[in-house]
């Protein structure tokens, strides 16, 4: 479990940040390698703005998860959920050695996440598209309780593809949903090919803003453009939500899953999950 | 029928219901998806422009929306066509809403083919069997105002999804004021010794037409109301067919995978065993737009073809 208390200055914050995204990367490829399923590359291409936000910028407390005035965290892209599970765990929601009974019978670490199982799971997720659509109607509700909270969504660029994500833009916009942050994870990878060939949906940009969003962007992998981008989103209050897209790696952090279309929802052998660990060089293998 | 003509349909009967209750219960909110004039939310609108939300022409997003709201503990009421609710969205229904058990009640406007006039893209004759399968997902079907109106304080009351399959046109009135509804219950609006009729909704009318054309043959007939599909009264219902030893059970709907299969499976399974039996609904097609009467007439759900069938059942249960 890692303390709450930050260091003042950007580059202590982001060092510190970078060694707890270490911590996750290998407790995500430890628990899909023990579970021999599950997804990695996705989650590897998450964890460093994911740690960003449970470790330095979003307002949570593991010993309250239904806590009125925390923070609202969304998985759209569920499969991603061992990055979900790993920061939910080291922040302290759950013991860590439950992280292995990921995807097993009886455990509370379903294969895609289910919101009444875990503490600090806010919204079901798998579907793709529908859980940014549950994120506007929390973000609604916020609004409507006059809240000050923000409601954080992840999506994957290929989720991008799903109809509904645009009827919830479209609806957030409406409202104006500043306490609204959508964060694409654009490593523009999805489970046949690359996004770009299998759906192409840029300029993903402009079709934010031409729905009335702010439109941010930043190296996903670049703990000081996370925090500063992400500081920004969370800052801009000019009544519309705020799309972040997070210029990312599939598999980032670890050698042979980066970039590569396969890692999306494949188990690493034990040679590879040993060779992994090594990589990562942030915890025990 | 003796019956008063209805002034307004049992879409309208609801949606007044949740204006009432809205000034006492303060914390639900509504959702529309742009057919708000039809389902008669606007009515809510105008009263709390707060606490109304129409999120365009998009089912999917608004019943998301919805799902995302009641995870954070409100009482989301989410208005719209059977068709859409059930069909487009019902992925959404089902993993975001009965999975996790969230307070999302449904007005389903244009159950069956009481839309018959706007045609078969908005009908919802598929809606019951969708929407009985979902785990957790309660299921009410009101026949008159009354029963409408306590359809919606059943559905406020009870703990998780409640989905109401409401009717496009006013047909009669059947419940004086004050009659008690509870979830799981059942009506039984006519007494007879030589077949039970098992219905719901608008065809409750047409079953008690059919009870009167079957008087005149002979034939003494009850007919049950479950305005409460899911649950339903198995107690009722067993009561019933020990006495009468018949059953037609009959729907505006597709005849498979209806209530008539739902009830046909209980009598073999967990009920009192085989007995001769008839399904009226739709028989694996798709009805046509036209007049609502002239509709039920042609594919065989109007009071005579109830009646044909009953006849039938009864002079199966004489052979037997």
């Amino acid at each position: 479990m890692i303390e709450e208390k930050r260091p003042s200055s950007i580059q202590d914050r982001a060092e510190r940040l970078e060694k707890i995204a270490k911590e996750m990367r290998f407790r995500i490829v430890d628990m899909v390698h023990d579970a021999q399923s599950g997804h990695c590359g996705g989650s590897l291409s998450a964890s460093d703005f994911v740690t960003a936000l449970y470790f330095d910028l979003m307002n949570v407390d593991p010993a309250r998860p239904r806590w009125a005035d925390r923070d609202r965290f969304v998985l759209s892209k569920g499969h991603a959920c061992p990055v979900w599970y790993a920061a939910l765990a080291i922040r302290g929601y759950f013991p860590v050695e439950e992280l292995r009974t990921l995807r097993r019978n009886d455990s509370r670490l379903q294969g895609h996440p289910v919101a009444t199982y875990l503490p600090g799971i806010d919204a079901t997720a798998g579907s793709l598209g529908v859980g940014f659509g549950q994120a506007v109607g929390m973000a609604l509700e916020g609004k409507l309780m006059k809240k000050d909270h923000k409601v954080w969504a992840i999506l994957g660029d290929g989720e991008l593809d799903e109809g509904i994500v645009w009827e919830a833009a479209a609806q957030a916009a409406k409202f104006g949903l500043s306490n609204l942050i959508a964060i694409v994870d654009r490593n523009n990878l999805q489970n046949d090919g690359t996004a770009d060939e299998i759906l192409p949906m840029e300029p993903i940009d402009a079709k934010f803003r031409a729905f009335n969003w702010e439109v941010l962007t930043m190296d996903a992998h670049d703990m000081t453009d996370v925090l500063l981008t992400l500081e920004k989103a969370k800052l801009a209050s000019d009544g519309k939500p705020v799309c972040v897209i997070a210029r990312s790696v599939k598999g980032k952090g670890v050698s042979f899953m980066e970039n590569k279309r396969e890692w999306h929802g494949k188990p690493p052998s034990d040679e590879q999950y040993k060779q992994a660990c090594e990589e990562i060089g942030g915890g025990e293998a | 029928m003796n019956l008063i003509k209805a002034k307004n349909p049992t879409r309208r009967a609801f949606a007044d219901r949740m204006v009432e209750r809205s000034e006492t219960d303060k914390d639900f909110v509504v959702f529309e998806s742009d057919i708000g004039y039809s389902t008669y939310s606007y009515l809510f609108g105008d009263k709390h422009p707060e606490r109304y939300f129409n999120m365009g022409i998009a089912e999917m997003g608004t019943v998301a929306a919805a799902a995302g709201m009641a995870a954070e503990g409100r009482n989301v009421v989410v208005c719209g066509y059977g068709v859409f609710l059930t069909m487009r969205a019902v992925e959404v229904v089902r993993s975001f809403i009965c999975y996790p058990k969230l307070n999302v009640k449904f007005l389903s406007s244009h159950g069956g083919v009481t839309a018959a006039i706007d045609g078969v893209t908005h009908q919802a004759t598929e809606d019951i069997a969708f929407m009985t399968t979902l785990p957790n997902m309660k299921v009410l079907v009101p026949a008159d105002s009354v029963s409408a109106a306590a359809a919606f304080d059943i559905a406020l009351a009870t703990p998780g999804p409640v989905f109401s399959r409401l009717m496009r046109d006013p047909l009669w009135e059947l419940y004086p004021a004050g009659t008690d509804f509870v979830l799981g219950g059942s009506k039984t609006v006519r007494t007879g010794g030589d077949i039970t009729i098992a219905t719901y909704g608008d065809l409750v009318f047409q079953a008690l037409e059919a009870a009167e054309t079957l008087k005149a043959k002979g034939i003494d007939t009850e007919v049950i109301d479950f305005y409460s599909l899911k649950p339903w009264d198995k107690k009722a219902l067993a009561a019933s067919v020990a006495r009468t030893g018949a059953l037609v059970v009959a729907e505006n709907h597709q005849k498979r995978n209806g209530f008539g299969y739902e009830v046909a499976a209980w009598l073999l399974e967990d009920g009192p065993g085989a007995l001769p039996l008839g399904l009226v609904g739709l028989e694996d097609t798709f009805a046509e737009s036209g007049d609502y009467f002239k509709t039920l007439t042609k594919f065989g759900l109007d009071a005579a073809g109830i009646a044909a069938k009953a006849e039938r059942v009864v002079a199966r249960k004489k052979k037997a």
